[in-house]
């Protein structure tokens, strides 16, 4: 996939008066920045560095570099872009100070897989050729209570803790922090497409691993 | 990324299922995409299925900032504010 990334925004009404905020040293408004920013700020570290122990050091960074900037930004990107920038910035340097053997263009999908496995399909010589064996189940029949149970929850938090890093950070940042696809192919400098790709395997494997768990 | 122009199959609708939901199917796609789902029980739950693992993820707290770093965080915004 090559098509270019997308057309970056500027900053919006609401961060320019969070801004003239900040700037005259409201701490609130601080305090809110923080709190809107930290999980995305983490899950886009942590696509660069090896443990979740060194990300949070990035973070921690990224902020003082916020601190340090503050004043001079102009708002030609969005305000959530610069600060993801800085992170990535400052996360790349210690990926490599961290000698990881995984460079950064790695962050794009690599090879195939499977959504599903493929036996579950029939064969090329089949009838039927590409069409379910069995069916996977009808989720509407489960109890709400089941999809809301907090094991349920634990299965999908355990799964995406094991996905591979990339993957990780698109299901965090688009589902558990409700990013759009821009703000994820700004942070990892991957194509719309292959955000996508990431996202799709992502919900792949954590869907596989919920329909483990209701199926027992 | 279908074999044919007419038809999709089921092994096809698993993997084009993410580019379904994020709307980013080309219109002709989309509706053979569609046209399957209504034959085949099997793609439209698993469609669900996929639903239902975005809202599971979407029920996920997001990650608060631990008090001692929020502390932090703040002394050195009124070390800036100082400066």
């Amino acid at each position: 996939m090559t098509e270019a990334p997308l057309k970056e925004r500027t900053a919006s009404a609401e961060e320019v008066e969070l801004l003239a905020r900040l700037r005259a040293g409201d701490e609130r408004a601080f305090e809110a920045l923080v709190d809107r920013h930290y999980g995305t700020m983490l899950a886009v570290a942590r696509a660069y560095v090896s443990s979740r122990a060194v990300a949070e050091e990035v973070v921690q960074e990224a902020w003082l570099g916020v601190l340090k900037g503050l004043e001079g930004f102009e708002g030609r990107s969005s305000l959530a872009t610069w600060i993801m920038r800085i992170v990535v910035n400052i996360a790349k340097t210690r990926g490599v100070r961290e000698a990881r053997s995984v460079p950064y263009a790695s962050l794009a999908p690599e090879g195939e897989e499977a959504a599903v496995e493929r036996d579950r399909f029939r064969g090329p010589g089949d009838a039927f050729p590409g069409h379910w064996r069995a069916y996977p189940a009808n989720w509407n029949s489960l109890p709400e209570e089941v999809l809301h149970e907090r094991d349920t929850l634990r299965v999908a938090m355990d799964a995406i803790a094991k996905l591979p890093p990339a993957q990780r950070t698109v299901i965090t940042m688009r589902d558990v922090q409700g990013c759009g696809p821009d703000e994820v192919c700004a942070a990892l400098e991957v194509s719309d497409g292959n955000q996508r790709i990431l996202l799709h395997r992502a919900r792949s494997r954590v869907r596989a691993a919920l329909e483990r768990h209701f199926d027992g | 990324m279908a074999e044919s122009h007419d038809h999709v199959s089921c092994s096809e609708v698993v993997e084009l299922v993410t580019d379904y939901v994020e709307r980013a199917l080309p219109p002709d796609e989309a509706a053979l995409f569609e046209q399957h789902l209504n034959f085949c029980d099997g793609c439209a739950w698993y469609v669900d299925q996929i639903r239902t693992t975005v809202d599971t993820v979407g029920r996920i707290e997001p990650e608060e900032v631990p008090p001692d770093v929020r502390s932090q965080l703040l002394a050195a915004f009124r070390d800036w504010k100082r400066s």
